[in-house]
């Protein structure tokens, strides 16, 4: 809060007073007053309409910065309230009351809104549990008539799972609340799952999967590393290059404080023009307008489940020769020792 | 032969994992009466059981408590949920491994098939060295022994041959094979299968059983 501005806000103020001053001016004149008593009243009035100001203003100005300062601190703007006391004067007084006011409507709606989203989310977990009974069941059906329906028919089946598991990953990405569980588990499993689970995809495709047998452990949730590697093989796949020997090598890089995953292919790559984007939502890009069908979402996914598991991701890539995907876990001293 | 008792009350998935587990060769049973699980299983006694925790009258986990505490038959979880934390309380109580719906059949049979190796085991059966006709095959070793000849197979080769011979007279499809191969992270190729299976054969021929395996075209292989 300026001086100044405070000033000019009271510009009628100061003008009714000027106008006052000179009334008096002008009837002590007029009755000869002595010049004595003129300065007097003048220095009382002065002194007292400073001090007035004066006061007005502090108490206005303290309230006031800390009120801004406090917006700007605050990295939640909206909890503003709860670090100030209520304001002495009037006019503080009635803003404390319109804000606490706008403030409550809003943590209703938010808090409306955030139930409405939970129901949601329960609703689409429920509903993925159960489509995910007729899938077993047609997995199943399709594993003892072998004769009848052939590899396609079971790749079709895995890209309905993976589509199914990519919503299930949405919602657990997008929500607030904590449901994964950390722990150490061993790299070369959660590849090794994964591989499985993309086996028949790959030996079509005749890209060759490389992941030597490693014993790097990492802190994380092995189910959705799971999801993450997924969605990168399933990119390394379908943007594979049309070339004779295709290949998707998955190696492990050791640092002091950090093991970073790398899964390297020799596919298509990413324009340098796309890279900066490929994590943004619903980003397609070249590739994705190009090849088959992309909903830009994997990659989003991906990149969200880490950032709340605390893994860092990043990419690299040369277009026509290869792409890299980074998966850095940190290291846990502290976990080291309580073992 | 192996009984394996499957609590599940979606019947198309319990009839298909019927024949699939007949199929391998176990014998499969299926809970009809949910309503007095606990004593339908005791009853049975199998030697391996599939519960899924989505069942009527009581739920799984609790069965699988309540099952605990009068028996330690082996129990493998199959669920449509499939978070960490869902996996963990399975463990806790007491389950042996846990699958997540939909799963790759051959996966289940590894499983089901690992799960009953660590019972045996349990009991002392030593599975270090497996017999085939009058063949000695050591799996801690990786060779074949016959009288004073002995082969030594390559990882790959052994993952197969232990899987034909577990499966001995059985046709083994080149899916199942993969699946195995796979599953212990030896990640190759069709041609690289092929390769394999033809150098065993040679290995095979070499020490006196020629045509040990057949090829059955579009079905798979089988060892005799």
């Amino acid at each position: 809060m300026k001086f100044k501005s405070f000033l000019k806000d009271r510009l009628y103020s100061i003008i009714t007073i000027l106008f006052c001053y000179f009334v008096i001016l002008l009837v002590l004149f007029a009755y000869k007053s002595d010049k004595a008593i003129i300065i007097a009243i003048t220095i009382i009035l002065l002194v007292t309409y400073i001090i007035l100001f004066l006061v007005d203003f502090l108490r206005k100005h303290k309230y006031y910065t800390d009120l801004l300062s406090n917006i700007d601190n605050l990295d939640k703007a909206y909890l503003v309230l709860e670090t100030l006391s209520k304001p002495e004067f009037y006019e503080g007084k009635l803003l404390y009351q319109a804000l606490y006011e706008i403030n409550k409507s809003m943590c209703e709606n938010v808090r409306l809104k955030e139930e409405q989203l939970l129901d949601f989310k329960d609703y689409i977990e429920m509903w993925i549990h159960e489509v995910k009974r007729p899938l077993a069941s047609l997995v199943l059906t399709l594993n003892n008539h072998e004769n009848i329906l052939d590899r396609k028919t079971k790749n079709i089946l895995k890209r309905l799972e993976d589509q199914v598991d990519q919503v299930l990953y949405y919602v657990r990405s997008e929500n607030a609340e904590k449901d994964y569980f950390i722990k150490e588990i061993d790299l070369s499993k959660v590849i090794k799952n994964v591989g499985i689970k993309n086996m028949d995809d790959l030996l079509d495709n005749k890209v060759e999967f490389m992941a030597p047998k490693t014993n790097y452990k990492v802190l994380t949730d092995s189910k959705w590393l799971e999801f993450i590697l997924n969605q990168i093989i399933n990119n390394s796949i379908k943007y594979k290059r049309n070339v004779d020997s295709s290949y998707i090598k998955i190696y492990v890089k050791d640092k002091a404080d950090t093991t970073t995953l790398v899964v390297e292919d020799n596919g298509i790559g990413i324009k340098p023009s796309d890279i900066k984007q490929v994590f943004d939502k619903t980003f397609t890009g070249t590739n994705g307008r190009e090849k088959t069908t992309s909903t830009g979402m994997g990659l989003y996914i991906a990149k969200n489940l880490c950032k709340k598991l605390g893994h860092k991701i990043e990419i690299e890539s040369k277009e026509n020769e290869y792409t890299r995907v980074f998966i850095t876990f940190a290291k846990n001293k502290y976990y080291d020792v309580l073992k | 032969m192996v009984k394996i008792m499957i609590i599940e009350d979606d019947e198309s998935i319990s009839n298909e994992l019927k024949e699939l587990l007949q199929n391998s060769g176990y014998e499969a049973i299926i809970l009809k009466d949910f309503n007095n699980s606990l004593n339908e299983i005791l009853k049975v006694s199998p030697d391996l059981i599939l519960l899924d925790i989505n069942i009527p009258f009581i739920n799984g986990e609790l069965l699988l408590q309540s099952l605990r505490r009068s028996s330690n038959i082996p129990v493998i979880m199959v669920t449509s949920k499939n978070s960490e934390t869902d996996e963990a309380s399975s463990i806790s109580y007491g389950a042996d491994d846990y699958i997540t719906k939909p799963y790759n059949p051959n996966i289940l049979l590894l499983r089901i098939g690992a799960v009953l190796k660590r019972m045996n085991a349990n009991y002392g059966i030593n599975s270090n060295e497996l017999v085939y006709k009058d063949l000695i095959f050591d799996t801690q070793k990786g060779v074949i022994k016959k009288d004073n000849i002995e082969i030594v197979l390559t990882k790959n080769e052994m993952i197969i041959f232990s899987y034909l011979l577990s499966h001995i007279n059985k046709i083994v499809t080149r899916d199942e094979l993969m699946t195995t191969l796979w599953d212990n992270t030896e990640y190759v190729n069709d041609n690289a299968l092929t390769v394999n299976i033809s150098r065993l054969r040679n290995k095979l021929k070499e020490i006196g059983y020629v045509d040990a395996i057949d090829t059955r075209k579009g079905q798979g292989y089988i060892l005799s």
